[in-house]
């Protein structure tokens, strides 16, 4: 019989004990592998939907964000158009976001829109219809929550109109755009009633005249390697916006998010301690209630060794079998607390907070099986220390 | 004969209460190969002491113990661990058998701490069952077992690695009339078969079975 199954079959003699404990077990577990996924899933999934369409840099207002604020890049075509000479850059393209309105009926609905050269565009995925295309103008692109708001399906037209008088609610532009296709945009919170249309259009309706500008422009470099050296480039030449890399907004982003992540640490660190005092109490009484059998093997000839393995199989065995059920249970409420977290207005809905990542899997698992299995250290050197004549006097009066 | 144990003054003094109680107060006797010596006395007298100490279980105050020429004084607690696995077989009153082994599991254990191989301690632990009539009874835990039962396999447990000599503490303590009998005859057979006993009871059918008796009073031994 081998340590492990011995070690089994103690702990099957006891079932609702380590029941109980293996259940305590898998919830620690649960809090700290959502606490690893936490601690880098942040990064991980920014970097992530910011690298969704493969673009590497963003050019932006200086000081600013993308869509951090409501400043706008002027003389946005004459940037792109220098960006796409650059041999080094595979691609480049101009974003405008606003507020629009759709008219329906005698009311106007509030959406937001994307303007976007459709050669260069980063913000969606197509999912019905057909794409915008350069040129083609007097095409829009929904998402879903826009065509339930608006009613709307592909092949319907919508008058949209822009630079709402709040004072006397008319609009002094308006547009009929044909709907082209059904998309996810990438950015879009959960809901999010949004639009897309060429850059032009959007432009036209948002001012008058039409005002060259972009919130943000979206930059691919051909070869990732030459990202770093292309930003520095681009900051020189384009001295006037503010030019940042992925990895860049993904520093910022984690600066910005450090409370959460010292608080996913020490989370993680106190269900590791629950972890760990869980197991070292079970084995503790455990080891107390066996102290006959402990002298009994002790007295027949079994080693020091033998015992210490013995209590920190049956260690090693809950923590297995504890942190086995707590992987099932942090996955699930990782999703769960993704959905609630992912619900709060203005983030992405494609962002997530937990992310499964086999990296931190197995690092959340290992440590788990070394504490676990450190933590029948003490119950062990006390199951080694048992006095045999005296423990074995005391069990026979 | 040649002399298998030997105890040369053994004494042994405990705290107790701020107190010294003298448990052995100088005891010395021999066991050859062979013997089968039942040491009785009234509770308190230091038979079981006396018989820890042979066994390499508790150090004496003063004095020593040798098994086949080897002192036990002389050994690490690993030496000593180690002997006491391979050299002596232990019986004890309350059977102290592992509950969540079966019979043959338990049989085994001493013989896998040992190292010998799973093939060979299987065949062994069966026939050392065999010979203890519970061979039918091999794959039973021992809670499943009756007391009769449970020190038959303790028994079968302490011939696993071939031992010197058995030291046996009450082993017909726990046990009523009918079956103490019946582990009486099993140490007959056993001694006929050559293995060396010893055993601490107060069983005077024991006693009067044994090839020598050994009285003790008040820790010292009263021939």
């Amino acid at each position: 019989m081998t340590g492990a199954a011995w070690a089994v079959k103690r702990l099957a003699r006891q079932p609702l004990r380590t029941g109980l404990s293996l259940a305590g077990i898998a919830v620690a577990a649960a809090m700290l592998l959502d606490m690893v996924m936490l601690s880098g899933g942040i990064d991980r999934s920014f970097s992530d939907l910011l690298l969704g369409r493969g673009y590497q840099m963003r050019l932006t207002p200086k000081g600013t964000l993308p869509f951090d604020t409501e400043a706008t890049i002027r003389g946005a075509s004459a940037i792109v158009a220098a960006l796409r000479r650059e041999p080094a850059l595979e691609a480049a393209g101009a974003v405008l976001g606003t507020s629009l309105y759709a008219r329906r009926g005698d009311s106007l609905i509030t959406l937001f829109a994307y303007g976007l050269q459709p050669e260069a565009q980063s913000l969606y995925q197509l999912q019905a219809g057909r794409d915008l295309a350069s040129g083609a103008g007097a095409g829009v692109l929904l998402s879903e929550p826009a065509a339930r708001l608006l009613g709307a399906g592909i092949g319907d037209t919508l008058t949209l109109v822009g630079r709402l008088d709040p004072q006397v609610v008319t609009a002094a532009a308006g547009r009929r755009l044909v709907v082209r296709g059904m998309v996810r945009w990438l950015y879009d919170y959960r809901g999010q009633p949004s639009v897309g249309m060429v850059l032009s259009d959007l432009q036209r309706l948002s001012s008058s005249p039409a005002e060259d500008r972009a919130s943000m422009i979206v930059v691919k470099a051909r070869q990732d390697s030459a990202v770093p050296g292309l930003v520095t480039a681009l900051r020189r030449r384009f001295p006037s916006v503010e030019v940042s890399s992925v990895a860049d907004l993904v520093a910022t982003f984690h600066e910005r998010l450090v409370y959460f992540r010292q608080l996913s640490y020490i989370l993680g660190s106190m269900s590791l301690i629950v972890t760990v005092l869980l197991i070292a109490t079970l084995l503790t009484i455990a080891v107390g209630e066996r102290l006959g059998e402990i002298a009994t093997l002790r007295a027949i000839g079994v080693s020091r060794r033998t015992v210490v393995g013995q209590v920190l199989a049956e260690g090693t065995a809950l923590t297995i079998v504890g942190g086995g059920l707590g992987i099932g249970l942090g996955l699930a409420t990782a999703r769960y607390l993704d959905a609630i977290l992912t619900s709060f207005p203005g983030l992405p809905a494609a962002f997530s907070f937990f992310v499964p990542r086999a990296g931190a899997l197995a690092f959340a698992a290992l440590v788990l099986l070394l504490t676990g299995s450190l933590a029948g250290l003490y119950p062990a050197w006390l199951a080694a220390r048992t006095p045999i004549a005296a423990t074995l006097r005391a069990e026979a009066t | 004969m040649t002399p298998t144990l030997i105890a040369r003054d053994l004494r042994k003094d405990y705290p107790m209460n701020g107190e010294t109680v003298h448990a052995l107060r100088g005891v010395s006797l021999r066991v050859d190969s062979g013997d089968y010596a039942a040491i009785v006395g009234p509770s308190g007298s230091g038979k079981s002491t006396l018989l820890q100490l042979l066994g390499g279980i508790d150090t004496p105050t003063a004095g020593a113990v040798e098994l086949s020429g080897t002192r036990l004084d002389a050994l690490s607690d690993r030496e000593l661990t180690r002997l006491r696995l391979t050299r002596l077989g232990f019986v004890f009153q309350r059977f102290h058998l592992l509950p969540v082994l079966t019979a043959r599991e338990n049989v085994e254990l001493p013989m896998a701490e040992a190292g010998v191989r799973g093939p060979e301690r299987r065949v062994r632990a069966r026939e050392l069952l065999d010979y203890v009539g519970l061979a039918q009874r091999e794959n039973h835990r021992a809670t499943q077992l009756s007391g009769g039962e449970m020190q038959r396999v303790a028994i079968a447990r302490a011939l696993a690695n071939r031992p010197a000599v058995v030291l046996a503490d009450e082993p017909t303590g726990e046990l009523d009339a009918a079956t103490g009998r019946e582990i009486l005859d099993l140490f007959l057979r056993l001694n006929r078969d050559g293995t060396t006993l010893v055993v601490v009871t107060h069983d005077d059918r024991l006693a009067a079975e044994a090839g020598r008796v050994i009285h003790m009073l008040d820790g010292a031994i009263r021939d």
